[in-house]
């Protein structure tokens, strides 16, 4: 009896090797990247999360997407049409299938921005689909989306993460699609341990073609020493952060690669114009001339490219007309007297933890105030208290850093600004609130590139943030991986085209 | 017995009731909750009160309260706001992550502590005294969490036996236990100090007792004499290893996140930063079972280790 049962044991122990061998082929062609940050759902539909999107991006496809260029093309929507009064839009759908087999058809569009507009889904991104007044199919394979006025950013919401397209018959059976999501994606979602990793195998009926690796891992790390570690002994084929000492380590290995390239993000520090003497423009401009960015940008964001209004450096939309505001403590000095700010002036300055990178810019922010005769005092703040009593609620600060991630159409990045009630800095313009309004609606390119042109050139003059820059994209690889890279603006990961050599 | 097991039963749910309510109006009593964190930088307010009216936020706080006991009597731990799945799948998903790094943990504090204890005690001022000695103050000395970045610097970049992040992607696997051993020895080595410390401690009372002199006037050997002081001492080291046993929980929160293990840990950690209130709660129950479960066990092996305390009075 013994011996029958350890035969069997030794039988089952060897099936068990050959398994294991198996997969240890198989996991050749995975790659496997590591992230600092980590999702909450992966439902696109109820969150604002950056991290969602970024892992989203795999798995659910949208009706247009940005292409490497940074320009809105065609996906899941074949081709689309726009009318002239810019209020119809005509998509049509190419042929596909869900992970779950069930094919694409008109109808999942129209499921999916019904949803996404219906107040009890609670999309942080609901708002950038409020122009939509009706979802139609024409027919199976054609939407038409109606308008109450023209809104020429839908598009950049449509090729947006928040934009991915969903089955319909899922949607109405109520399905978890935070946990267990489906979409048409370029790969299949396999499994996710929280705090760990999510796994992915490739969709071989992708409609552009299935990719070339046979899965994708995506692993949680937020500790960036333990990212580099895990490249370096080949744990990892890309990792999403380097820490600014580690920079000459990778540049010095011959098996890895350091990929520099522009971000999206406008990193600011925020002026709250609601409080004494800040209120005042000329105190706010001459806190930007008493800054010198380019060092902040350095000692706090490994470098980038300064700006003078709040656009990204190299977007198309930033305005040529607008220099960053150089450093001039000179004539900062002279500002604030011209103000009647009295010397040794207290300022409270809230920075977001844990955000190291902006604790370390308001650090150097007040050095550089007190050379003009302004004490900021530095608080901490934890994220979610961040979030609700600084950014939100009671404004409660003077200065506060953080960044402003990417948006694909000027409309997002300008959203509330001029307007007390809607953003934080509270800056009360309504001439500007207006402009950026007649932008968002204006369908002539021309017109609406003028229009936040002058919008732009308002918000430098009016400075109701300290202008830092745009930061470098900084991410490295092995020197194996070809073909992987991150959406412009949206800095989602494409393993579409990824290999490993 | 019986009367012992319903006081211990009601000063449990009592004990049980009082942390829950702490920590329930605690957490809430946070800035920001979980819409404002989901929300981020770009949700408008009108979004963020329809996200709370999903979420179940915008109700009064006592009508919360009276909502969530009136769950927890029918066992429902409510839905995790930040996972959306409900509580108890979450915590079941992590337990065995945190259960076994404890348990290994505990082994190999208990093995070692003990051992270390005894043989010290045996010959003090030897040798291997002074070098327990010296290890338990190095150990008790130095933060934790210093010595799982040393470990992970020697055995996982330098010699490569284990991989520098916890897991593999599939999470705890039978053959990922092996990867547990560096956390467990990161958190054994105070533990087991401290067991080393206080055996040591009781080993040298015992040796000068009267019976281990009447032993050994019997011409005993050592090894004997060694078994009849390991017993004796036992009893005193127990509410130690007990009481530590209950620790560990807190100390796999640092471990955990040195590790980058998908344990009860981190989602502590996540779903306060996530204001996840409903998990944070359910953590805290599990934490307060664990706590008195351990010292029900402590109180039972005491009797069993304790003869004395059998006798009738």
């Amino acid at each position: 009896m013994l011996a029958v049962s350890f035969h069997r044991n030794l039988r089952a122990f060897a099936l068990a090797a050959c398994l294991a061998t198996l997969g240890g082929s198989a996991l050749a062609q995975t790659l496997t990247l590591a992230m600092s940050a980590q999702p909450d759902t992966l439902d696109p539909q109820v969150t604002a999360a950056t991290a969602a999107f970024q892992v989203g991006k795999s798995i659910y496809d949208t009706l247009v997407e940005v292409n490497q260029a940074g320009e809105i093309v065609p996906a899941l929507a074949a081709a689309y049409t726009v009318s002239d009064d810019g209020l119809t839009y005509t998509f049509e759908l190419v042929e596909t299938t869900f992970h779950d087999g069930t094919p694409l058809d008109a109808a999942d569009v129209v499921a999916t921005l019904d949803r996404i507009r219906a107040p009890e889904t609670g999309s942080p991104k609901a708002t950038e689909f409020q122009a939509i007044t009706g979802v139609t199919a024409a027919d199976d394979r054609t939407v038409v989306v109606t308008l109450s006025q023209p809104a020429p950013a839908l598009l950049a919401t449509l090729a947006s993460g928040w934009g991915a397209i969903l089955p319909s018959e899922k949607l109405a059976a109520g399905h978890d699609f935070g946990n267990q999501p489906v979409g048409t994606g370029p790969f299949r979602f396999q499994g996710w341990v929280r705090d760990n990793a999510v796994t992915l195998a490739r969709n071989d009926a992708y409609y552009q073609g299935a990719p070339a690796l046979e899965g994708v891992v995506i692993r949680f790390v937020t500790d960036s020493a333990v990212q580099l570690q895990g490249l370096l002994t080949g744990e990892f084929d890309v990792i999403d952060t380097v820490a600014q000492a580690d920079l000459p380590t990778v540049e010095a290995s011959p098996d890895l690669e350091l990929v520099r390239e522009p971000s999206g993000l406008v990193l600011v520090a925020a002026l709250n114009a609601r409080r004494d003497y800040l209120s005042d423009p000329r105190v706010r401009r001459a806190i930007n001339l008493a800054v010198d960015t380019e060092v902040v940008m350095d000692v706090a964001y490994n470098g980038g490219t300064q700006v003078g209004t709040f656009m990204e450096a190299g977007s198309p939309w930033y305005p040529e007309a607008v220099e960053p505001f150089g450093y001039d403590p000179e004539a900062a000095r002279a500002l604030l007297q011209e103000a009647g700010v009295p010397q040794g002036l207290r300022l409270d300055m809230a920075l977001p933890q844990p955000y190291e990178e902006h604790i370390q810019a308001g650090q150097v922010v007040q050095d550089y105030l007190r050379d003009v005769g302004i004490e900021a005092e530095i608080r901490i703040v934890e994220w979610g208290v961040w979030l609700s009593q600084v950014y939100g609620g009671p404004f409660d600060f003077d200065v506060t850093v953080v960044g402003h991630t990417g948006k694909l159409d000027p409309s997002g990045r300008l959203s509330g600004i001029g307007d007390p009630t809607r953003n934080y800095t509270g800056l009360d313009d309504p001439e500007l609130v207006e402009l950026i309004a007649t932008a968002n609606r204006t369908s002539d390119p021309e017109a609406r590139a003028d229009l936040y042109e002058r919008a732009l050139v308002r918000i430098h003059e009016q400075a109701p943030f300290l202008f830092f820059g745009t930061p470098d994209r900084i991410y490295a690889r092995r020197a194996n991986v070809d073909g992987f890279w991150m959406t412009p603006l949206l800095d989602s990961f494409d393993f579409r085209q990824a290999t490993l050599r | 017995m019986s009367r012992y097991l319903l006081t211990q039963t009601l000063s449990f749910v009592v004990t049980l009731w009082a942390v829950l309510t702490l920590v329930f109006f605690a957490v809430r009593a946070l800035p920001g909750d979980a819409a404002t964190i989901l929300g981020g930088l770009d949700a408008s307010q009108a979004q963020l009160e329809s996200l709370r009216g999903t979420l179940g936020l915008n109700r009064s706080l006592p009508a919360q309260y009276v909502d969530y006991l009136g769950d927890l009597a029918r066992a429902d731990l409510g839905t995790s706001l930040r996972e959306r799945r409900p509580v108890v799948r979450v915590l079941l998903d992590r337990l065995p992550v945190t259960l076994t790094l404890a348990g290994l943990a505990f082994a190999l504090s208990l093995l070692v502590g003990g051992l270390l204890g005894l043989l010290a005690g045996l010959r003090p001022g030897g040798p291997f005294d002074r070098a327990t000695l010296l290890f338990t103050t190095v150990a008790l000395a130095v933060p934790e969490f210093w010595f799982g970045f040393l470990l992970i610097l020697l055995f996982a970049v330098n010699l490569g036996w284990f991989p520098v992040i916890g897991l593999p992607p599939q999470g705890l696997t039978l053959a990922a236990t092996w990867n547990l051993l560096l956390p467990a020895v990161t958190l054994a080595i105070p533990r087991a100090a401290q067991l080393a410390r206080l055996a040591r401690a009781r080993v040298l009372e015992e040796r000068g007792s009267d019976y281990v002199r009447t032993a050994r006037s019997k011409g005993l050997r050592a090894p004997s004499v060694a078994r009849h002081i390991a017993a004796n001492a036992l009893p005193g080291v127990l509410p130690l290893v007990a009481l530590e046993l209950g620790g560990l929980l807190t100390g796999t929160i640092v471990v955990e996140q040195v590790f980058g293990l998908p344990g009860l840990g981190l989602t502590i950690l996540g779903s306060i930063a996530a204001r996840d209130y409903p998990v944070v709660q359910g953590v805290t129950i599990l934490a307060v079972t664990v706590y008195v479960l351990v010292n029900w066990l402590a109180d039972l092996l005491q009797l069993a280790a304790d003869p004395r305390l059998r006798a009738p009075s």
